[in-house]
């Protein structure tokens, strides 16, 4: 993905629509930890998971929502949506790769550095431009695949260390075609708007965007619940960053208010690392014999995870009401998932879903 | 045992109207095997197979055919077939039960024969509410709302 | 739900023992929770006692019971929930058919006949709560007035319109979806532009297949003609919070309990299993109000304590002090005997244990009132197979029903009734879908594709209506208590005596037949039987009928307006001990057609704020207390 800096509303479309990707990009890896528990096991670890994993959809849903207000055209169908897993993030972070496997430490370790604060906070101290100063024009060598680039030519290729450094350009260019275009910036019809009633957790937290305000106030939704952009571990009404959310189960405790990053003084959280179906990390097709039934559930998940990426699209596009049954197709999902998961492929390891989508 | 997960997977297609990977897909064919074996011994669960098996061969893939045999080898076999109707309860509800008393006295008392769920897990993955297009009571929910629609009722 | 992630304290005997506090509450259900919450926030001293175990409140805890639930062979109501010697509870299981004079003590309760009644309740943190199916219907304006319009049962000391706000109250906490829109029947009447909480539950494509060919159906009740509409469900289930609440401050709904921010809660995923437990907690249950007592930082929780003995001062009648047994197995004998005193107590451990616990302590009441007019809800269920698959045993146990006739005339002469549309299947009256795999196995000799066929034939097609029938206060059914029968730690069990009179019968009678003409309006296959040999059978003009419990106790400490004829006034203060309040649905002087626990989560809120004004502590009108805390 090679995004530049945010100069006019085909940049910023360009922005959101790599935002909607990024949102997604986290959901196979978590889901694949998630659903690799064993049922009844780990009930802790898999709440916590789920959690997080359920406002990733709401932060893509987010993601949607402003590009929508401002007059874009989300599509989870294009070619390319769904990353080859080892994945870079698509939002130009090329430190490390994300791997879709299962719950571990290892599994933990990356979803820490998918949720990490922006690079360098200090209590107190507002870090975005300092990180995004030193944001890499790096050299890095890619592995596996990249996420499909709509590569303008010219202009020097932005990367962020962090999602929140990534949605802080987005706000800044936000502001700046506002000031440019006023309250046309927001053409779009609010029709389109996926609105709170359609949230799955009591949590709430959706909210419609039409106008820079409300834009504002999503934007800064998906950065505190997902990496905190300050260093607090819990945000504004008291809930805890997905950081800080993972980080427990590394170091077995809960956090409480009041305690210091790195050192948790709440209940014991109680991980059993080995109560998992040992999936094949970063599993394909090409893993399952071909006319197998295991092939066959492999295909048949695949196509499912297509039509609800598909019913998400509809939704997006101006069926709102398609959200309820985009979201009873992750149920199904899981039933897919474990259906898979469950099954030994012989070498020690167990299979997983593929996420080798193809849209016809 | 394991020798004859392949057998009892086979069987319990027929008995049931599910496929294998929609069956291994459950997790439970080995704790159901174990569990059915555990109470009527080794020696009618090879037999049992191998009836089917025999049902199987001799139907060369005929559907009505294979029916028709499991019904003359198994279903109507005094030993087999109450073994055979409590695999199909274990596989749509995750429940042993009590297997007809005649069978017990004439082919063995178990302490593990009387009704159980044979785990908890196993309740969640009965296959009664999949063949409906309904969800078990208190899980695999089909999310908020969709209840309002028409049930999906699948083959597979 | 807790945002502090601090863990809450369970407090010891030894902490506890010989102790006062300003209130203390026995029982952490609804009622007492409630009480708690509105107390604690005031800033009183508030210990409640909870008879059943303590660790109960992560959601790793819940869990437990969740799985407890999947391992059950037996999915009663109560399956859920962990079992304890000392601190039993009735399982509708243990009902059996009486033979005259023989009463059955097989299981907690003691049942005298001549109905046997199939009701439980459960003793653990937040009470029956836990196991409800969530139904928050109000009752009518006329169930406050039986007397003055029917001539039958008795009036309130209170009237609709003196509960509104504690109504809403009590709608807020437990977390109300519904459209008001579809609750405009009978005289029920919510105030202008009020909304609930959350918006209805989305109908069942059931309930849509049955409105469609329903709807407009009339019914004539003497002389007054009603027509029938299928309509959503009040229930405390989380749902879409409605943007209108609150004037336009909207709802933000409360999730899972929880120590820790594991999960939040979540909306109703349709889970067909909110009895007996929601395995998401999108269903209400009484943890919720009690966590948010604790956090207060006033209220303190003893469990695994069991409230044995009112003691009473001969010249004031105030009660000085309570005795507790506290165990710390949950089934092995032993347990420590303690008191504590308070400025105030407050019984809230549901309409049969109170009634148990005054008659344990010597306590009938001057009007000898104590344990009598027990009520509950008479079901008769009635069932039938749609014409096509109609998405049987999804979504919430029931989000609609038919309401029209819940009051009119006729109530001069027979009782009350609703009926619900169940998304859950024949289950309550045949034991489905286990009796249909067996009947299709064992009789039918289906198995493979046959077999499943058989089964979309004969479960997707269920519909199940029940007739939730009103019951009268009557002195001669009731709750009592006799040496012969205690419990492991020797506290005495509840006696039941009860039976069902022509009023209600006669109801019965009609529900059969306009059931009839339901399934026949629908096209549906009627299935209904009644066994004579099962529990509950009774007859009537020479038809049989099998009537269920439905776990809603009241009456057995009725309120009035006297101490001659009533145990408490309406603010559920008992008349004979000025300092003793006893709380919950044994308060109400007639059930009507709602289900209890919102009406007495709403005489609750009144409670709170009688106890405070007692107290002398500001006690804010409950508009406030309840719809804004």
């Amino acid at each position: 993905m090679s995004l530049t800096k945010i100069t006019d509303k085909a940049g910023l479309h360009r922005h959101l629509e790599a935002a909607i990707q990024l949102e997604h990009a986290t959901i196979p890896p978590y889901l694949n930890a998630l659903y690799s528990i064993r049922p009844g096991a780990n009930t802790e670890a898999f709440h916590i998971l789920r959690a997080v994993a359920v406002e990733e959809m709401l932060h893509l849903t987010l993601a949607a929502n402003i590009l929508n207000a401002v007059g874009g055209t989300p599509d989870l169908t294009v070619p390319g949506f769904v990353p080859l897993y080892p994945a870079y993030l698509p939002d130009g972070e090329t430190d490390f790769q994300v791997d879709c496997q299962a719950f571990s430490r290892a599994a933990i370790e990356t979803f820490l550095k998918i949720e990490r604060p922006a690079e360098g906070a200090t209590p107190g101290v507002d870090t975005i431009h300092k990180g995004r100063k030193r944001a890499h024009h790096n050299g890095h060598k890619r592995h596996g695949t990249a996420v499909r680039a709509r590569h303008v030519p010219g202009h020097e290729e932005e990367h962020f260390y962090s999602i929140g450094e990534f949605y802080q350009a987005i706000e800044e260019g936000l502001e700046r075609l506002h000031a440019e275009m006023g309250d046309a910036l927001f053409s779009g019809d609010p029709a389109r708007q996926i609105g709170p009633e359609y949230y799955y957790s009591a949590g709430g937290g959706l909210m419609a965007v039409t106008d820079l305000a409300s834009a504002k106030a999503a934007i800064r939704l998906i950065s505190e619940q997902g990496e905190g952009v300050t260093d607090n571990i819990f945000d504004y009404e008291g809930e805890i960053a997905h950081y800080y959310r993972f980080e427990q189960l590394l170091l077995g405790r809960y956090y409480q208010k009041g305690d210091a990053r790195g050192r948790p003084t709440g209940r014991e959280v109680a991980v059993d690392w080995d109560a998992v179906f040992p999936i094949k990390a970063n599993a394909r097709l090409s893993d399952f014999p071909e006319g197998s039934a295991l092939r066959q559930g492999a295909e048949d998940f695949n196509r499912a995870y297509g039509d609800f990426l598909a019913l998400l699209t509809r939704a997006f596009q101006g069926e709102p009401a398609m959200f309820v049954e985009a979201v009873g197709g992750m149920f199904q999902l899981k039933e897919l998932y474990y259906q898979i998961m469950r099954q030994p492929l012989g070498d020690g390891t167990h299979a997983a879903p593929t996420y080798e989508i193809s849209h016809g | 045992m394991a020798d004859m997960l392949d057998g009892f997977l086979a069987l319990s297609e027929a008995l049931t109207g599910f496929t294998g990977q929609r069956l291994r897909g459950t997790g439970q064919a080995e704790a159901y095997l174990a569990t059915a074996t555990g109470i009527v011994g080794e020696g009618v669960m090879r037999d049992l197979l191998l009836a089917a098996a025999e049902a199987r061969a001799s139907s060369g893939g005929d559907t009505e055919k294979h029916e028709a045999e499991l019904r003359r080898l198994v279903m109507s076999d005094d030993r087999l077939g109450p073994v055979a109707r409590n695999i199909i309860r274990m596989w749509y509800v995750g429940s042993w039960y009590q297997l007809p008393k005649p069978w017990r006295e004439a082919h063995g008392q178990s302490p593990r024969d009387h009704d159980h769920v044979v785990s908890p897990i196993s309740y969640t993955e009965g296959l009664l509410w999949p063949a409906i297009g309904a969800n078990p009571a208190g899980a695999k929910p089909a999310g908020y709302g969709m209840w309002a629609m028409p049930p999906r009722i699948a083959p597979g | 739900m807790t945002t502090s992630g601090k863990d809450p304290v369970l407090t010891s005997f030894e902490a506890v023992a010989g102790q006062e506090f300003d209130v203390v509450i026995v029982g952490s259900g609804v009622s007492g929770a409630v009480i708690a919450k509105q107390l604690g926030a005031r800033g009183c001293r508030v210990l409640v006692l909870e008879a059943g175990s303590g660790n109960d409140i992560t959601v790793a805890d819940y869990e437990e019971s969740v799985q407890r639930f999947y391992g059950a062979q037996g999915k009663d109501n109560n399956s859920a929930y962990a079992k304890s010697r000392n601190a039993p509870m009735p399982r509708d299981y243990e009902t059996r058919k009486l033979q005259p004079g023989q009463p059955n003590a097989d299981g907690y309760l003691v049942q005298m006949g001549p109905l046997e009644i199939d009701s439980t309740y459960t003793r653990v943190l937040g009470g029956t709560t836990r196991h409800w199916e969530g139904k928050a219907l109000r009752m009518l304006p006329d169930d406050f007035r039986m007397r003055s319009l029917f001539g039958q049962g008795r009036d309130w000391p209170l009237a609709y319109g003196d509960l509104d706000a504690h109504y809403r109250a009590a709608e807020r906490e437990l977390g109300v979806a519904g459209d008001v829109e579809d609750q405009q029947y009978g005289g029920l009447d919510f105030g202008p532009g009020y909304v609930l909480p959350m918006r209805k539950m989305p109908l069942s494509y059931l309930d849509r297949m049955i409105a469609r060919d329903l709807d407009g159906m009339e019914v004539t009740l003497s002389g007054e003609t009603f027509p029938l509409k299928v309509r959503s469900t009040p229930q405390a289930r989380n749902g879409v919070p409605n943007p209108a609440y609150d004037e336009g401050r909207g709802y933000k709904p409360v999730g899972a309990v929880s120590t820790h921010q594991e999960d939040k809660g979540e909306r109703c995923q349709g889970n067909t299993n909110c009895v007996p437990i929601c395995p998401v907690q999108a269903k209400y249950d009484a943890r919720r109000t009690l966590y948010a007592a604790l956090e207060t930082g006033n209220v303190q929780l003893l469990a695994w304590s069991v409230a044995s003995r009112l003691e009473v001062d001969g010249v004031t009648g105030q009660v000085s002090q309570l005795e507790f047994k506290t165990y710390d197995d949950p089934d092995a004998p032993g347990h420590r005997v303690g008191h504590v005193r308070a400025k105030v107590f407050v019984l809230a451990a549901n309409a049969v244990e109170n009634a148990r616990l005054m008659l344990a302590s010597d306590l009938p009441g001057s009007s000898n009132l104590v344990g009598r007019n027990l009520m509950d809800h008479m079901y008769l269920l009635t069932w039938a197979l749609m014409p096509r698959p109609a998405g049987a045993l999804r979504g919430p146990i029931c989000t609609a029903g038919i309401e029209d006739i819940r009051t009119g005339a006729y109530r001069r002469h027979h009782a009350a009734v609703r009926y619900s549309i169940h998304n859950d299947g024949w289950g309550w009256a045949t034991g489905s879908p286990y009796s249909d795999l067996e009947h299709l196995v064992e009789h039918e000799n289906r198995f493979g594709a046959p077999l499943r066929q058989g089964l979309i034939d004969r479960v997707s097609r269920q519909f199940l209506m029940d007739c939730m029938i009103e019951v009268l206060p009557d002195e001669s059914n009731r709750v009592s208590v006799d040496p012969r029968w205690v419990d492991q730690m020797g506290n005495p069990r509840p006696v039941i005596s009860f039976g069902a009179t022509p009023y209600t019968l006669e109801t019965a009678a009609f529900s059969r037949r306009l059931s009839r003409r339901i399934f026949q309006r629908l096209g549906a296959e009627d299935h209904t039987h009644y066994d004579p040999l099962a529990p509950g059978y009774v007859s009537h003009d020479g038809e049989g009928y099998v009537l269920r419990g439905g776990n809603h106790w009241a009456g057995t400490h009725i309120m009035g307006t006297s101490a001659r004829d009533s145990v408490v006034d309406s603010t559920q203060r008992s008349w004979d001990h000025p300092n003793l309040y006893l709380a919950g649905a044994g308060s109400m002087a007639s059930i009507g057609t709602a289900n209890t626990t919102l009406t007495l989560a709403a005489l609750c809120f009144r409670t709170a704020d009688a106890i405070l004004a007692g107290l002398g502590t500001h006690a804010p009108a409950s508009t406030t207390t309840g719809a804004r805390a």
